[in-house]
């Protein structure tokens, strides 16, 4: 069996989702926690203050409900991370 | 708004850096506190302010050490990666200077060299006025 990254069950649970929300919810943000969405919010520290409220220090995600996902930019080589890497994470 | 103005001798070779501490977010520290549990002390780092940064970056082994979790995923373009995945985090950010802080989604990678622990972006700065005074070697942030 192998183990699961930090939140891939919360991802599979967004995706599988993904319509639904967006259809209901646009721009605002989802909580989920262990497959299961636990709330949506209209701002984003509204969300992570309900997940750390209820959780505590575990892993859930709050993502913004949106059609295409921002990706970030970054002009300076700072970021020693390589293409050979497929997720960067501690 | 909480304001801070540093003078540097070489501004233009090292760019605008904070000295800065990464906590807890207030939220979770409440929580461990609530439960009896230890809460991390605060991690002193050299952050750059970059313009050329969409976002708030974090050097991957500080949410470790502060023994935080991840709270999203991200995608993210350098110069030497297209679309590489990198977990977030919620995190407190304080500037002692006039003890402005913070508290945003940080992006965890590996920054190399410099020194540098901490990238303040473009989406922290949307909420500040950032001046740069180039010939004086004197920055102002207000947040």
């Amino acid at each position: 069996m192998t183990k699961k990254e930090p939140l891939e069950k919360e991802i599979e649970t967004y995706e599988k989702n993904k319509d639904r929300l967006l259809a209901e919810s646009p721009g605002k943000y989802v909580l989920i926690q262990e497959g299961k969405i636990e709330g949506i919010f209209e701002s984003q520290k509204d969300a992570m203050n309900t997940g750390f409220e209820k959780f505590g220090n575990v892993p859930f995600l709050v993502k913004k409900i949106e059609l295409v996902e921002q990706k970030q930019n970054f002009t300076s080589n700072l970021i020693s991370i390589t293409p050979s890497e497929t997720k960067c994470h501690v | 708004m909480p304001c801070m103005t540093r003078s540097m001798d070489n501004l233009q070779q090292e760019g605008p850096l904070l000295d800065v501490y990464f906590s807890l977010p207030e939220g979770l520290e409440k929580k461990l506190k609530a439960e009896g549990k230890q809460v991390p002390a605060p991690i002193h780092c050299k952050a750059l302010i970059d313009t050329g940064a969409s976002n708030c970056v974090v050097q991957e082994e500080i949410p470790t050490k502060l023994n935080l979790n991840p709270t999203g995923e991200t995608t993210i373009t350098t110069p030497s990666c297209e679309s590489c995945k990198c977990y977030t985090y919620y995190m407190r950010l304080t500037i002692p200077v006039n003890k402005i802080i913070i508290e945003t989604i940080f992006t965890a990678a590996p920054l190399k060299n410099q020194e540098i622990d901490c990238l303040f972006g473009r989406d922290a700065l949307s909420n500040c006025v950032f001046i740069y005074i180039g010939y004086a070697g004197q920055f102002t942030l207000s947040v």
